[in-house]
């Protein structure tokens, strides 16, 4: 007897779509009746994902769902279907949430531009894609789904075509997007080949049987999958077309380029590396994993400390943070996984809001260009507070949340330095980086939030509250994940990553138990890995210390506290006592631009600027020259080895 | 409870800053001389601030031409209270050699309250600490009568 | 799950009032010596103190470029990290919250708060010498993290023995096992490199290009006023013996006597021997450096010392 929920996954995909082509009917006059059906299918959506997730994470079933009722025939499965275990309803749980909150911002983002029923109507295609992608499987159907979600990617990128780059980075995304698409498809059309079957746990049990060590044909399938799934979670040197479209797209698309469209690329690698090809054992898969991740950490942050565009330095963050993922499942180690997973959640949620953010204040003043702004702290106190919260999550202060994903990708990443030196390396870097992620957003903050206002910005109103509601779920959920990791790991990561360990449990679920040892000749258990930890870190009880010291604080300074010369009133002219030290002249406006900001920094570094700048040159040919040239390398290094 | 405790403090920790109003440098070096070894100010715990936020004591040198007047008192205004001024040397205080001159616009307490005036051209470091430790003093007692206003700090 | 010493090692020892007084005295004696270094007579042991109460009697000027929360607000923030970060260092046998065991990566984080916090208060003044000033503070940051990280990573590797470790614990026990971590020869220059950390880490002279007062008005600094500047001096001050306790933790350690009043006297004048090496010494000698030369420094010098320790602590030396 099925479960009512066991149809969640497939009809969560389902109302998406059909909530597309119901905008396109219905939508194009009447904009209540758009945002209503748009609105309606998200939080459809998003609830039957939440039914899910309670059902396959907390309960711990797995559902397996056969569209059509095309169940496998003589141990082939022929029919299309969903396996629906922890780390797919991890996934989905990010993809709906991210969607919702995406949905209830654009309302007020995008009235005011044009074309509000093609913006829905792609909004919900992507967003369907990914869920379905996330859902399925059934690997031809990822390709399906991959299919729509790149030319979803293409349309919402070039969506506002009259801005400056819109068509541009839309065309480059059409490029290397394909070229992904190619080579999944390619690496897909190899395996069928090899192994006559499109379900993922059949050919996981397949290859399990034959092996993939001196297949080429199957490693050269691997190749083309990591190559593949790699440009779909941009990572270096896939990465160059990601700043141009997350520049380009309204922030709310944004949101969900680097909320879901990239966690779907690595939720992509997590299912190759470690379900289908099972090949994560290997060390020498994973110095390719952690590889990539760690050069895609360093660039990404380094090239984001020399953006002065609010959205593109975002988009370079977001590289550098899936280089944390990258790196952290790159490890084959249960705590890395927990890690890398746990950071690719907080980097939904705090990628996300600071994309929000930068919204917000191009909602607010019509900028995006960091030196041309200042002062909006005074005039969006709120979007100042929420952008403080998200930014010291990405830069890992603690008691915030990105301080426990990195916290736990440390300790994964030192205690496998205890093998090999080159992993104390990827520790330095990894540290470093999180210092210079640090330094760039003190510029944002410095250049658009604080320093000295303008003039021009004198009527710049804080958003209304339709956008500040989705921001401060994000924030608090930030804090929430940040103070109670215990819990999250517990209820979230845990059973996600038991659910990657135990491949052999995800091939018998889908085709009838006793179909591994038949197959292979090892029986499924569900293994539940233990995360081993090097370290401590148990952030509620300092928090209460944190308080009380806090309190004992402020007791004092409330007391001792005297009056204050204060004016707020933007209006009127400050005198002199409480106008800015300028050594003694008026005050005038003066500000150290973002651009000037850490050259003592950069020019130590000038070399490597030079040659990264050289190196992200603009043109497209250049930027599918690297993702060709990745994929050579990875066959060729991957032939080598294996 | 802590107020005594403050406003002992308030002569024992003044921080000067320094503002050149037009001087000839000879009694900027003259305070400079004043923190070395020799006279080691800082035993008083005077201490040279960078920003007029940071100040107790601002001394002024020089005659106050035209050009600079608008700027020092400006400076001087952005000094939180309880706040001393000091001119040193004979210039700020009467305009000395430049008294009949076009640029002179002083004496600087024609637009402020000048507490201690240091004379001398160019003053001599001993009386300079004598002067600044009357500043301190005088700080000490601008704590107390401001606290005693109702609290206007 | 409450315990009711809790509130007292978090207000007395070693927590806030600890810090305050041991904080404000080591900076008196810091100055003191540097005086007498100088052929000074140098200010009274408690200068600091005065320096602090006065600031408190001060008016406070809150500019009208800035923005009131934060400009408050960043200060005391800045103190409570530096107070929990000496709750959770190791004093000998004895760890205020031993039962959290901290671990490397947690103080890390947890001394770049200060320094965040001095950057997004002077960023909220509004001024654009405070604008010059973060810049220099954050390259700072940058130039010390990457020998600090190699520092405790290479203590991680020698106090785990066959495996790494991350927890101050594990280097505590290990210390109390074998003796002080710098009697290890491999260990001496990572000793050295954090020798010359700690003043970048505190601010202190030929390393505050943040601060620069003859240069650009105290930088971050520069629009605060009364009581706030005075909880971010006594941040200075504070800073100075958490970072001095941090190397006395991680180097200085030991067996100690058994008793937690004994141990903590041993443990403070352990961290008045740093500040005089590393701080006081270097600043009376030394003039201020520019900030691409600092950043140089510690990328270059620093860091290779450091690197040479973890190569060797990888070696098994």
């Amino acid at each position: 007897m099925m479960n009512y929920v066991e149809h969640f996954p497939a009809l969560a995909t389902m109302v998406l779509f059909l909530g597309a082509f119901l905008v396109t009917i219905f939508g194009g006059k009447n904009k209540t009746l758009r945002i209503f059906l748009a609105m309606a299918a998200a939080t459809a959506s998003f609830v039957m994902v939440l039914c899910v997730a309670k059902y396959v994470i907390i309960d711990g079933n797995i559902i397996t769902y056969w569209l059509g009722n095309w169940t496998p025939v003589k141990d082939y499965a022929i029919g299309i279907g969903l396996e629906v275990d922890s780390l797919n309803a991890f996934f989905a749980l990010l993809v709906t949430l991210t969607t919702y909150l995406s949905g209830w911002y654009s309302i007020k983002y995008m009235s005011r531009d044009e074309g509000g029923d093609y913006y829905y109507t792609l909004y919900l295609m992507l967003s369907g894609s990914v869920l379905g992608l996330v859902l399925t499987g059934d690997i031809f159907n990822m390709f399906v789904m991959i299919e729509i979600m790149t030319f979803a990617c293409v349309a919402l990128t070039a969506f506002r075509n009259w801005s400056k780059g819109a068509l541009e980075a839309g065309f480059k995304y059409l490029v290397i997007g394909s070229l992904g698409s190619t080579c999944t498809l390619t690496g897909i059309a190899l395996l069928y080949a090899q192994c006559h079957t499109l379900n993922m746990a059949q050919l996981s049990a397949m290859i399990a049987k034959v092996g993939i060590t001196g297949n080429s044909t199957m490693i050269l399938a691997f190749a083309l999958l990591i190559t593949g799934f790699g440009i779909k979670s941009y990572a270096v040197p896939f990465h160059f077309v990601a700043a141009d479209a997350y520049m380009a797209a309204p922030a709310s698309v944004s949101m969900l380029f680097s909320g879901m469209v990239n966690k779907a690329g690595v939720y992509g690698l997590i299912r190759v590396c470690y379900i289908i090809l099972q090949t994560m054992g290997l060390g020498k898969v994973q110095t390719l994993l952690v590889a990539v991740g760690t050069v895609s950490m360093f660039v990404g942050v380094t090239m984001a400390l020399n953006q002065h565009d609010f959205k593109r330095l975002l988009a370079f963050h977001s590289i550098s943070q899936i280089g944390y993922v990258l790196t952290a499942i790159g490890l084959g180690t249960a705590l890395g996984v927990a890690g890398g997973l746990y950071h690719a959640m907080n980097h939904t949620l705090f990628k996300g809001l600071l994309f929000l953010c930068a919204g917000a204040v191009y909602y607010a003043t019509g900028r995006t260009n960091l030196n041309n702004m200042g002062g909006l702290a005074k005039k969006m106190p709120q979007t100042c507070i929420i952008f403080l919260i998200a930014a010291f999550s990405i830069s890992g202060l603690p008691p915030f949340n990105g301080f426990v994903s990195k916290w736990m990708i440390y300790q994964a990443i030192y205690a496998k330095s205890a093998q090999s030196f080159g992993y104390l390396f990827v520790t330095v870097v990894a540290l470093i980086t999180s210092t210079l992620t640090l330094a760039s957003f003190i510029k944002v903050t410095q250049s658009a939030f604080f320093g000295q206002s303008r003039p021009e910005f004198d009527d710049v109103k804080e958003v209304p509250g339709s956008m500040l509601l989705p921001m401060w779920v994000m924030a608090i959920l930030c804090v929430f994940t940040g103070v109670a990791p215990k819990f999250v790991t517990e209820k979230l990561i845990t059973p996600a990553v038991n659910a990657v360990m135990s491949v052999n449990k995800y091939i018998d679920t889908m085709m009838g138990a006793g179909y591994t040892e038949k197959i292979t000749g090892s029986a499924a258990t569900e293994i539940s890995a233990e995360q081993i930890t090097i370290g401590n870190w148990t952030p509620v009880m300092w928090l209460v210390l944190f308080g009380i010291v806090l309190v004992a604080f402020t007791v004092v300074a409330v007391f001792g506290k005297s009056s204050r010369g204060y004016t707020n009133n933007s209006k009127e002219q400050p005198d002199n006592k409480h106008a800015t030290f300028f050594g003694g002249e008026m005050a005038t406006r003066s500000t150290v631009v973002g651009s000037d900001l850490f050259w003592g920094f950069r020019h130590n570094f000038k070399g490597y600027f030079e040659k990264l700048e050289g190196i992200h040159s603009g043109v497209v040919n250049d930027y599918a020259v690297w993702a060709i040239g990745a994929l050579a390398v990875f066959v060729m290094y991957l032939n080598a080895v294996l | 409870m802590f107020d005594n405790l403050i406003n002992k403090s308030a002569a024992k920790s003044p921080w000067l800053f320094h503002i050149n109003a037009g001087s000839c440098n000879g009694c900027d070096i003259e305070l400079v001389a004043v923190l070395t070894p020799r006279y080691d100010a800082e035993r008083l715990g005077f201490r040279l601030a960078g920003t007029p936020r940071h100040a107790d004591i601002v001394v002024v040198t020089g005659p106050l031409t035209a050009q600079i007047k608008d700027r020092v008192l400006r400076t001087i205004e952005q000094v939180p209270e309880p706040r001393c001024i000091v001119t040193m040397g004979s210039c700020p205080a009467s305009g000395n050699v430049f008294k009949d001159g076009y640029t002179y616009a002083g004496p600087l307490s024609k637009y402020v309250d000048v507490d201690v005036d240091i004379a001398g051209c160019a003053a001599k470091p001993e009386t300079v600490l004598e002067g600044l430790y009357q500043a301190a003093m005088i700080l000490e007692q601008k704590r107390k009568d401001m606290k005693n206003k109702g609290g206007q700090i | 799950m409450f315990n009711p010493m809790w509130l007292f090692y978090i207000l007395v020892f070693p927590g806030a009032l600890f810090c305050f007084v041991a904080g404000t005295l080591l900076n008196g004696l810091d100055r003191k010596v540097y005086a007498k270094m100088q052929q000074r007579i140098g200010p009274p042991i408690l200068q600091p103190f005065y320096d602090f109460m006065k600031l408190m009697g001060k008016e406070t000027i809150i500019p009208y470029e800035a923005n009131k929360t934060v400009f408050l607000g960043a200060p005391v923030v800045g103190f409570v990290a530096l107070v929990t970060i000496m709750l959770l260092l190791p004093q000998f046998g004895f760890t205020a919250f031993g039962e959290l065991n901290a671990d490397m990566i947690v103080i890390i984080y947890l001394l770049t708060i200060p320094a965040a916090s001095i950057i997004i208060g002077g960023a909220a003044s509004g001024s654009p010498y405070a604008g010059v000033g973060i810049s220099r503070e954050m390259v700072s940051v940058i130039s010390f993290e990457l020998p600090l990280v190699m520092v405790l990573l290479a203590i991680g590797k020698k106090a785990g023995g066959d495996g790494v470790t991350f927890s101050m614990k594990a280097i505590a026990d290990y210390q109390a096992a074998n003796g002080a971590m710098i009697c290890q020869w491999s260990m001496i220059p990572a000793a050295l490199a954090m020798l010359l950390v700690v003043p970048c880490e505190v601010g202190c002279h030929p390393f505050d290009v943040a601060e620069a007062e003859t240069e650009i008005c105290e930088g971050p600094l520069v629009e605060y006023s009364g009581a706030p500047l005075g909880v971010f001096k006594l941040n200075y001050y504070v800073k100075q013996l958490v970072v001095s306790a941090l190397f006395a933790a991680l180097f200085l350690g030991g067996k100690g006597t058994g008793i937690v009043a004994a141990d903590a006297a041993i443990f403070y004048g352990e961290c008045l021997l740093v500040t005089f090496f590393s701080m006081t010494l270097i600043r009376a000698t030394c003039a201020r450096l520019k900030v691409e030369q600092v950043f140089k420094f510690y990328w270059t010098v620093v860091a290779g010392l450091a690197l040479v320790s973890l190569v060797l602590a990888w070696f098994g030396l």
